[in-house]
């Protein structure tokens, strides 16, 4: 109890508030600190499962990398290396659809 | 007129005791709240992915 004299010195209409409300944003900023910085805070106050925020956050991500476009005209035929959502790569060949002859001429059989 | 005398008159009109006395009931509070975040976190610690 020796900083007990400083209420001789700050009035506590004054100190105990202050005392308080720095207590209670320091709470506020740590839990807001959590909350941006994790997935399953997030999760819990939405009442789904811990870790499918994180889960979700993957799926986006991979359909994202998926969704990589090329000039498949000026790269028919070509060779490309592919990075899987595992890290390990792969090498894919682009061909452009091959329309089969009888589409062209537009007798497809019946049925 | 040094600080112990008893009759000084401090700039919040509290006397020694009075102080005390305040000070007494804050750091009271502050055990409370802290034995309360002493259990939260035990509580978040085991229901949540934070410790692993």
């Amino acid at each position: 109890m020796n900083n007990s004299k400083m209420w001789l010195v700050v009035k506590p209409t004054v100190g105990v508030p202050l005392f308080l409300s720095a207590v209670a944003i320091g709470s506020f900023a740590v839990h807001v600190a959590v909350l941006t910085n994790t997935s399953w805070v997030s999760d819990f106050l939405s009442g789904v499962p811990m870790g499918t925020g994180d889960q979700t956050a993957a799926l986006e991500r991979d359909a994202a990398t998926a969704q990589a476009s090329f000039d498949a005209q000026a790269m028919d035929g070509q060779a490309i290396l592919v990075t899987l959502p595992d890290g390990t790569t792969a090498r894919a060949v682009i061909e452009l659809p091959k329309a089969l002859a009888a589409a062209q001429s537009g007798t497809l059989p019946d049925g | 007129m040094s600080d112990n005398d008893p009759d000084k008159v401090w700039p919040t009109g509290l006397t020694l005791r009075e102080a005390e006395e305040v000070h007494s009931y804050l750091i009271d509070g502050t055990r409370v709240f802290g034995v309360i975040a002493l259990l939260a976190h035990v509580l978040v610690a085991a229901t949540t992915p934070w410790l692993g």
